[in-house]
């Protein structure tokens, strides 16, 4: 017999401790009772009958004692979690390799999906180790904690605290060079690069699944105020499949679709959501025997379409008017410092190389702004600055790339230097801390301010450019598409945000510097807060890869877990598993049996 | 005479529902007629014939019948006899336990056949004893000496320990008619309670033994190691409790009350086991039906 909590001498130690406090406690009896009786004379008439029975009496103490002795031992032993050995004394170091990539959600023929066999697999492995040995469980998305092969203990509930990862890479993972045996319990289908040394123990049974490969809401290139979803179906199963697509949106909007789909077809559609509100879109596919779940739907969101009224305060400048004409979303407005005057009404105001002196009432663009008492004054102005960065990831420069800007002159501000203390809400776009050329605050309006003017270069010139200012329009008017991601960890743009889900429910998120990171477990249309400022995340399963359930790569040869065996009628773990449930079961009968002869006077 | 704890108006009480009741029980018992009637040459009711011998008195020869018969016989008459009753009541420390306390007990019981033993023109002789006789009242007769008796059994505290025999050796040493000895007691007596017995009988004394007990006594309830202190010499006994040495006690004490029962039933005395829990009545009356008190 082995411990998994303690090692052979501490085990050895706890146990004498214990027998050792028991006797002692058996001698510290406390001192008996006093009892004054009329005359000893009929109790020593008794006890002289009785003096041949002490030897019994005697006996009692011993059996009393070696009750409380044998019920102090089992606790005891029950703490170490013994384990009694597997039968031969051969030291036998196991590391198991677990696949919880996003196929191993899918269900087999016996209702328990391809997870729930391979944890079962795995579990007997770790099982049919030598008591002495080592264990090591890895998963191939990451999940486990990297640690050193330990205990099976250990080693079982690092098990039982894995799950399937939808999203994210799954890869064999890099093990150190062992002796030992190791296994690979998995499906074949997401993971590849597995050593040869590597036992395959598959969970892999073919399935049917039809799923979303793609899903996306976007505007009509031709018509900025319009929106189509863009739908990807394909039928992963061994044979054809009816599906039947459905899409609900805000306002009551709904469309259906039947198709048929052959085996590894994928069918595309556009679909027009002229009919549908501003708001959340979920499709979802339905098809018979559908085995892979997460992929039979899929989330997004339908932006407003309004026409954004814009003006444009400068003393004159053709490329903002030019692309601003041309601008199909944009109903413009042409002013001059002087025609402008506080409280001209617009849903987005852009100031070129002029800014009044109070803050316009709504979202505003500047470029180059003179020092005004409501912006961050100027520090210098610097020749021919060089540009440092910008933030690619950022929705401002989505699609837009500064690879060639060049900038003649600009003016050096410094964010942190906010005159209202909003210094922290300001995000840097392009530049750097001490240099900063477009700075974009959110106080409560939001603001973004150019370091620089048009003129002075060549960022008119970019193919960037009206890309940048139609993603400074969409910002500004807080109307985007939703980012995409798919489960699991997901970061968005956004520093100390609130994340709920649809149904209003807050996710755990962390900061990781400028970013909000929390984890989707499933599907899901996601909304991170800060501010006034708000992005959506659309996560959704959404890759061929992924629903191909039945794209395995192990062969013929490979060792195939009993699958046909009925997880649910699994056997209860032995008594060499689970020792100390023996012993605690022991330990309490024994406490029954010292309660039942205690009160009957039978021991002492 | 002065309020009395032991002996208050509920107790006196009871004794006069008992002497109503014990008139009831015993048909004829009226007028202080004794129990023990001696047959005498002289008197006024007739008892019985006797044969005539030679050399007695011829007044009472019934000479009626030696006409008719043609023999002698003698007319014997009965002469009323006072009983002398000997109460002794153990007073050693063994009889100052339980609640209520055998010693109380006992005197009440003693105190009840004093009682009826005066209201029936007896001659009523009070002993409490320990290591021999730790107090006397000496014999007393009609009922004005009810309440002497009673503060008497009062005044008597319980103390010493047990000694039945030298008791009555020292009592009966002295010239002592024959009549009723009632002893109250709880016959744990180290010297032996049957040697002592033995005495009476050799004084050829009647024998009324009352065996007080307590419940408490007859099964202890004690906890399961225990030093046992005896009242009475002060000794220690260490003992471990188990269901079969309080069984086998249990036994001992069932063995002790039919060893003294079967000595009594076998010479022909009344014996009475009473429980300290049992009302009080019931005791008196059982000890009336034995008797030998009352007819």
């Amino acid at each position: 017999m082995s411990f998994l909590s303690l090692s052979p001498a501490m085990a050895g130690l706890l146990l004498a401790a214990t027998a050792a406090s028991v006797v002692v406690l058996y001698w510290l009896k406390p001192p008996p009772k006093r009892v004054v009786v009329p005359s000893n004379l009929l109790w020593n008439r008794l006890l002289r009958e009785k003096k041949k029975k002490t030897f019994l009496d005697r006996l009692r103490w011993w059996i009393s004692l070696l009750i409380a002795i044998a019920i102090g031992l089992s606790v005891a032993t029950a703490l170490g979690r013994p384990e009694l050995g597997s039968g031969d004394n051969e030291i036998r170091d196991i590391t198991v390799v677990i696949d919880n990539s996003a196929t191993m959600a899918t269900r087999s023929s016996d209702g328990y999906t391809r997870w729930e066999h391979a944890v079962n697999e795995a579990r007997e492995l770790l099982q049919q180790g030598s008591a002495g040995g080592r264990f090591l469980i890895v998963d191939t998305a990451g999940q486990a904690p990297p640690t050193e092969a330990s205990d099976r203990g250990s080693a079982l509930e690092v098990l039982e605290g894995l799950n399937v990862s939808l999203g994210g890479e799954s890869q064999f993972p890099m093990l150190a060079a062992s002796d030992g045996e190791l296994y690979f319990v998995s499906d074949g289908v997401m993971v590849d690069d597995v050593p040869p040394e590597a036992i395959i123990v598959s969970v892999f049974e073919a399935a049917d699944n039809v799923g979303i490969t793609a899903f996306e809401i976007r505007s009509v290139p031709v018509s900025p105020l319009e929106y189509q979803a863009f739908l990807e179906v394909t039928n992963a199963s061994p044979g054809p499949k009816d599906v039947s697509i459905r899409i609900s949106g805000s306002g009551g909007g709904r469309l259906g679709e039947d198709i048929t789909l052959q085996p590894g077809e994928s069918q595309g559609r556009t679909i027009n959501l002229s009919s549908f509100d501003r708001g959340p879109v979920r499709v979802a596919v339905t098809s018979d025997a559908d085995a892979f779940v997460a992929d039979d739907y899929a989330f997004s969101f339908l932006p407003v379409r309004n026409r954004t009224v814009v003006v444009l305060v400068s003393p004159g400048s053709i490329y903002l008017e030019s692309l601003l004409l041309i601008e199909p979303r944009v109903a413009v407005d042409f002013k001059t410092p002087q025609e402008y005057a506080a409280g001209v009404p617009a849903d987005v105001y852009i100031f070129d190389r002029w800014a009044p002196p109070t803050p316009p009432p709504g979202p505003a663009l500047l470029f180059l702004p003179p020092d005004v008492s409501w912006l961050v004054p100027t520090l210098e102005i610097v020749e021919s600055p060089e540009v440092m960065g910008w933030n690619a990831a950022h929705t401002l420069l989505q699609f837009v790339s500064l690879e060639d800007l060049r900038v003649d002159r600009a003016a050096r501000i410094s964010p942190l230097a906010s005159t209202d203390g909003s210094a922290d809400l300001a995000d840097i776009i392009v530049g750097s801390p001490s240099l900063p050329l477009i700075v974009a605050t959110e106080n409560p309006e939001k603001v973004l301010r150019v370091s620089f003017a048009l003129e002075e270069s060549n960022f008119p010139l970019q193919p960037g450019f009206p890309i940048f200012i139609s993603n400074a329009l969409s910002w500004m008017m807080d109307e985007q598409v939703a980012l995409t991601s798919v489960p699991g960890r997901v970061e968005v743009p956004l520093a100390a945000a609130t994340v709920v889900d649809l149904e209003g429910n807050e996710m755990v998120t962390w900061t990781v510097a400028d970013r909000t990171v929390f984890v989707a477990d499933e599907p899901g249309l996601y909304t991170a807060a800060r501010g006034t400022r708000r992005l959506r995340v659309a996560v959704n399963l959404a890759d061929r890869e992924r629903s191909a359930v039945n794209a395995t790569s192990f062969g013929a040869g490979v060792q195939a877990a009993s699958i046909s065996q009925p997880l649910g009628a699994a056997q209860p773990a032995g008594w060499g598993d689970e020792l100390w449930i023996l012993l605690l079961t022991i330990a309490t009968l024994l406490v029954i049996v010292e309660w039942f002869t205690y009160h009957r006077r039978l021991t002492v | 005479m002065p309020e009395s704890k032991l002996f208050d108006d509920e107790f006196m009480n009871r004794l006069n529902y008992l002497n109503i009741v014990s008139k009831h029980m015993i048909p004829g018992h009226l007028h202080g007629e004794h129990r023990a009637k001696k047959k005498t040459d002289s008197g006024i009711e007739f008892a019985d014939y006797r044969q005539y011998v030679s050399g007695e008195d011829t007044k009472n020869v019934d000479w009626r019948t030696f006409l008719r018969l043609d023999k002698l016989v003698l007319r014997m008459f009965e002469e009323d006899a006072d009983l002398p009753i000997y109460i002794f009541f153990d007073c050693s420390k063994s009889m100052d336990h339980g609640d209520p306390s055998k010693y109380d007990f006992a005197r009440k019981i003693a105190a009840a056949l004093a009682y009826i033993g005066l209201l029936n023109h007896d001659r009523v002789s009070l002993v409490g004893f320990a290591d021999g006789i730790a107090q006397e009242m000496s014999a007393r007769k009609g009922k004005t000496q009810i309440w002497r008796a009673f503060n008497f059994l009062e005044s008597v505290e319980a103390g010493g320990e047990t000694s039945m025999l030298k008791a009555f050796r020292n009592f009966f040493s002295a010239r002592r008619r024959r009549g009723l000895v009632v002893v109250v007691s709880d016959f744990l007596d180290e010297t032996g309670w049957d040697k002592a017995f033995d005495m009476l009988r050799f004084y050829k004394q009647d024998l009324f033994a009352v065996h007080v007990y307590t419940t408490d006594e007859e099964h202890p309830d004690l906890p399961d190691e225990v030093l046992l202190e005896d009242a009475e010499s002060g000794n220690t006994e260490r003992i471990k409790v188990t269901p079969g040495l309080l069984d086998a006690y249990a036994e001992v004490f069932a063995e002790h009350c039919e060893e003294v029962n079967a000595y009594c039933r076998k010479n022909g005395y009344g014996y009475v086991r009473c429980d300290t829990e049992l009302p009080f009545e019931d005791l008196i009356l059982r000890v009336f039906r034995q008797g030998r008190f009352l007819g």
